[in-house]
């Protein structure tokens, strides 16, 4: 019995072992992104992501799913579906394309503060006995349309639990999740899952002007997880 | 001893479930994204009429609970409804969304001047 007491303990201390171990250090989000509360953009266009991994699917799962947690965080996100229809009749079907145009031309075209580009590096599907799980890299800078700097990124990986909450029911209930999982894979139904990685990746992100928080989360602090090599600071 | 693991797994889980906590609730979106999704994968008249009913949901679920219409659903709508060649219904969405986020004023007199000249500027 006891054996299992410290089986349970280590299950517990591991994790936090292995984040010592990565020296992820803590920041706050007026330290990281100052020039979010200078700027303070309302706005967000999304542009269309760039999507280097191998999964076909990867950019209308990102682009589907990110308005949501954008709108969550108290931005005004501009409707994807006409935006990204927009700038495919202006030429434009590749973000490659806009990387080196003034963003100027977003605050006059759209009347948006800020563009959020996007780069897809992963996205890996996995799927063990007990754990089946989404791997999202991504790369994302929010750049302002008015200094053309960038006021906000992430770089990182999220990794999203694709078996749900727990059915219950020991092994019996186990093997009807592993079920479960090989089913929805079937589908292919990881919209969810593709918005959980997005409010992920997007939670160090200052709070916009229709959130509660707006312009008081300057000494909120989160893990910085952005590689020292990534760094332009 | 059984049950132990599966206690020990089931707290694994809760750790695994509870990181993906729910926001607080600002917005109603309803099935928003999984609709979208579907239409952008297949584009049909049965996936399009099936979006623009979520859009109307996610529209009368947030008046129902007192909530503002998140952004860009009012304009989405409009949308369908110009592509559709109802250019006054449109214009009272993109004026609906206007009022509700002044950010989008700029693009929704674009799109209200191209509605009023019945110049879609998708069919270009």
């Amino acid at each position: 019995m006891k054996k299992y007491t410290y089986l349970i303990l280590g299950i517990l201390v591991v994790p936090l072992l292995s984040a010592c171990a990565s020296r992820i250090k803590m920041t706050t989000k007026l330290a990281e992104f100052p020039l979010m509360y200078e700027e303070r953009p309302a706005s967000i266009l999304i542009l269309p992501p760039m999507n280097e991994s191998t999964a076909a699917d990867a950019k209308e799962y990102y682009s589907t799913t990110i308005q949501e947690p954008l709108a969550f965080a108290g931005y005004y996100t501009f409707p994807y579906p006409i935006t990204s229809e927009i700038l495919k009749m202006e030429g434009i079907y590749d973000t490659e394309l806009l990387v080196n145009l003034p963003l100027s031309k977003f605050k006059e075209y759209f009347g948006a503060d800020a563009v959020l580009f996007t780069t897809i590096k992963k996205w890996d599907l996995s799927y063990v006995v007990l754990a089946s799980t989404l791997t999202v890299s991504i790369d994302c800078k929010l750049k302002s349309t008015t200094s053309n700097q960038t006021l906000w990124k992430y770089t990182g990986t999220v990794v999203v639990d694709l078996s749900g909450g727990n059915t219950g029911g020991g092994l019996a209930g186990l093997i009807a999740k592993v079920i479960v999982a090989a089913v929805q894979s079937a589908v292919a139904d990881y919209v969810p899952h593709a918005r959980q990685a997005n409010y992920r990746a997007l939670s160090s992100m200052p709070y916009g002007k229709y959130h509660p928080g707006y312009n008081k989360d300057q000494q909120a602090k989160f893990f910085d997880q952005t590689p020292e090599a990534n760094k332009t600071k | 001893m059984r049950k132990i693991y599966f206690g020990v797994f089931f707290t694994a889980l809760c750790y695994l479930a509870s990181a993906g906590c729910a926001p607080q609730k600002m917005y109603y979106f309803g099935n928003y994204s999984k609709s979208l999704y579907s239409f952008e994968k297949n584009q049909n008249d049965k996936s399009l009429i099936k979006h623009k009913q979520e859009l109307e949901t996610i529209i009368t679920e947030s008046e129902s609970r007192n909530l503002p219409v998140p952004p860009g659903i009012y304009a989405e709508l409009g949308y369908v409804n110009l592509k559709s060649n109802n250019s006054k219904e449109a214009i009272r969405l993109f004026q609906a969304e206007s009022q509700l986020y002044p950010e989008s004023r700029h693009l929704m007199d674009r799109l209200i001047q191209s509605a009023t000249s019945k110049n879609d500027p998708s069919s270009k």
